[in-house]
């Protein structure tokens, strides 16, 4: 069995053509319903985000499973195969397992180190899980998938910090207030910038915003866009002494706010905290401002210093979480390969127990004469002479870490031994016509996802 | 037996750094299992000194640093249970290991209680004016992280404790409830001393001790002092409008004199409450 990954993301393929093949339009589930009638894949996870459209399968000849996984792609979206061809990416075994770990750990994003991704890795495994589209190579894959992701969270700075100047405003004030819930939000100005971040703010669910501007049609204007009220610039103390957060965007060329106004509501404000943003250019809030005390007061140039260095951090990160990954994939891939030569063991284990019991009953006759004792006695040297003789190959077969090897020892012993090795393979054909047989998922995946 | 709660104390220490400076979640839920077992360690220890006696073990200033940790290490563990907040621990823990040594190195002996303490209020007393000792020990600690974060913030370098401590409006919250329930118990502290100290004559007394029981004895002076100064960090805030990093530096500095007075002033200088 062999894992098979084929797709498109935002590092293949333009936006244009990603939207045609997003299965979020038609839902996941029909996609999954029909990936369950090709009978060149056993397993499959369909994941769909808005930058990436990838299949994960199980089948056992991955080069015509990829084949009519390209068919599936374009039939299914009604795209012309052509056009698709030069886009999709296919990976197999463990390269598979490395994009997967990498994507759920943030590192494929389009802004590295974002945490959602995680999350829909999670629901598009739940959706193919849901209809029993999943087996042991793909619930395994998955859960590894989850390790990645959470270990690269909680033990790398690789999400940590705003990468967007509105975003870290907003991660500030946080800092400040903790919850946003119940501020008050002042915006002087009604640049685009001011909008921004006062929609980020919203979404925190701020309690109130006002706006304020030179001509109060203008501020209406602004105030109708992000859900908030406008007031008269000459209201501009009373609505600085009520406001928690303020963000400045004025074409003024003075200063608006003067240390001496701030200081004033500061005063009247009781010293409680208000965090000044001044994204405009030049400044609306005079520097001394932020000596005083409880006003926190930072530029558009201390945001984008933020914002650069939390960039810089991320960049030190990659390579701890990278080295995550490697060695989550390298447990994938031992177990994968391990996996290959179970079939082999399994069946040269049953020869030599099978020509075992055929000698000791051809020579029943002869042993007659023992007691019973005396035959146990035969039974178990018999039986231990074939697990010394076994030793070494069993543990010389799990231990081949490249999969021609391993093929090349199971055919050896195949042919040596003449092994009823079709066995397993007849398993993995048998299942693919009907859909997850019981044999197959009666391995239950979380053990096995975290040994 | 001291020697098991403090060993229980220093790993819990030694996990709550391996938290802050990793952020490792697994250092952080091994650092609270730590510091609980050590708190039941000591919680026993406690409970069994109690039996023996047949009072509260905390006569002599030894005891009371023991009968502090524990109720410190207590009132952490409830403060981080309730805010689900660890950060602290790593600020809290090494106090509770330096204090421990005191009674692990010179264990207290136990013995009949002097005379004079032998009144209902003893308990109350000590108890309620250690509980006012640990709740603004948290105090002291919130402001010292408070003040950290703040400087960050101030100076636009948002680093190390910008990713570790949670936001300056939930540390001045936890500050200002630490404080208003340490000035609490340690004004009815106060009061039930002074209360003992008016209803016995202890002038009378042939004990030295009760004879210093005065405004004069350094302990209780600067016991007063420290009310004083919480008095006002209470009113500060709420009337004259100080912001929350005065609050906070106030809540250092009372701790600061809360500790002078407990040990150099309670093992030295006090003429009255040395038993």
């Amino acid at each position: 069995m062999h894992l098979l990954l084929l797709g498109v993301s935002h590092r293949t393929a333009p936006v244009e053509l990603r939207e045609q093949v997003d299965f979020a339009r038609q839902g996941v589930p029909a996609a999954l319903a029909a990936l369950a009638d090709r009978a060149s894949i056993d397993e499959a996870v369909v994941l769909s985000t808005c930058n990436r459209s990838e299949i994960y399968t199980a089948c056992n000849d991955p080069l015509a499973a990829a084949e009519d996984l390209a068919r599936f792609m374009a039939d299914h979206h009604g795209v012309d195969p052509a056009a698709l061809a030069p886009h999709y990416f296919r990976l197999v075994d463990h390269e598979a397992a490395a994009h997967l770990f990498r994507v759920a750990a943030g590192l494929d994003s389009l802004v590295v180190g974002e945490p959602q991704i995680l999350g829909q890795v999670k629901e598009a495994y739940a959706e193919a899980a849901e209809r029993k589209r999943t087996g042991p190579l793909l619930n395994r894959l998955f859960h590894a998938s989850f390790t990645v992701g959470k270990r690269v969270r909680s033990q790398t700075g690789l999400g940590e910090g705003a990468v967007s100047v509105s975003y870290a405003a907003v991660s500030l004030a946080k800092k400040i207030f903790g919850d946003l819930a119940g501020l008050h939000v002042l915006i002087l100005g009604a640049g685009e910038m001011a909008k921004l971040t006062a929609v980020h703010l919203k979404a925190q669910a701020v309690r109130r915003i006002v706006v304020a501007s030179r001509t109060l049609q203008s501020a209406e204007l602004l105030a109708g866009r992000i859900g908030g009220d406008a007031v008269e610039w000459r209201e501009l103390d009373a609505a600085l002494e009520a406001s928690d957060i303020v963000i400045t965007a004025t074409g003024a060329t003075e200063p608006v706010l003067t240390r001496p106004r701030v200081e004033a509501a500061m005063k009247k404000r009781r010293n409680r905290p208000l965090f000044l943003i001044d994204i405009a250019l030049p400044r609306d809030v005079e520097a001394g401002a932020g000596d005083l005390e409880q006003v926190f007061l930072y530029n558009i140039d201390d945001l984008r210093a933020i914002v650069d260095e939390n960039l810089a951090r991320r960049a030190a990160e990659l390579e701890r979480a990278e080295g995550i990954v490697r060695a989550e994939v390298e447990q994938y891939a031992q177990w994968l390969r391990s996996r290959g030569a179970v079939p082999t063991v399994v069946a040269l284990r049953a020869r030599f127990e099978e020509i075992r019991r055929a000698e000791l009953q051809r020579l029943d006759g002869k042993l007659a004469g023992l007691s019973p004792e005396a035959k146990a006695r035969v039974d178990e040297i018999t039986h231990l002479i074939v697990e010394k003789l076994l030793l070494t190959p069993t543990e010389q077969l799990k231990a081949a870490d490249d999969p021609s090897t391993i093929v090349a020892y199971s055919d050896a012993l195949n042919c040596l031994f003449s092994l009823t090795a079709g066995d397993t393979e007849r398993k993995g054909h048998g299942r693919a016509a009907t859909g997850p047989d019981e044999d197959e998922t009666s391995d239950p995946p979380k053990t096995r996802a975290n040994p | 037996m001291y020697i098991l709660s403090l060993l229980f104390y220093a790993s819990a220490a030694v996990a709550y750094g391996a938290n802050f400076a990793r952020r490792s979640e697994r250092a952080g839920r091994l650092a609270t299992a730590l510091l609980a077992a050590g708190a039941v360690a000591h919680t026993f220890l406690i409970g069994m000194e109690r039996m023996q006696i047949g009072y509260m073990p905390f006569v002599g200033t030894t005891s009371a640093v023991s009968f502090f940790v524990w109720l410190l290490a207590l009132a952490y563990l409830y403060t981080e249970m309730s805010t689900n907040e660890r950060a602290m621990g790593v600020f809290i823990t090494p106090l509770l290991v330096l204090l421990q040594l005191i009674p692990t190195l010179d264990v207290p002996v136990l013995g009949a209680r002097p005379a004079v303490l032998r009144s209902p209020l003893f308990t109350v007393h000590v108890a309620s004016v250690l509980f006012a000792y640990a709740s603004f020990a948290l105090a002291c600690m919130i402001g010292v992280t408070y003040v950290l974060l703040f400087k960050e913030i101030k100076a636009k370098h948002l680093g190390f404790f910008y990713a570790r401590l949670p936001s300056l409006q939930v540390l001045d919250r936890m500050n200002m409830r630490a404080v208003t329930i340490g000035w609490a118990f340690l004004t009815a502290g106060v009061v039930i001393g002074v209360v003992w100290a008016s209803q016995t004559n202890f002038r009378a007394s042939d004990d030295p001790r009760a004879q210093a029981m005065t405004m004069m004895d350094p302990k209780i002076f600067v016991a007063f002092v420290s009310w004083g100064l919480y008095s006002f960090q209470l009113f500060a805030r709420r009337a004259i409008g100080w912001g929350a990093r005065r609050s906070a530096w106030l809540s250092a500095i009372g701790f600061g004199i809360v500790l002078l007075n407990f040990l150099p002033i309670g093992y030295f200088l006090t003429k009255s409450h040395n038993f």
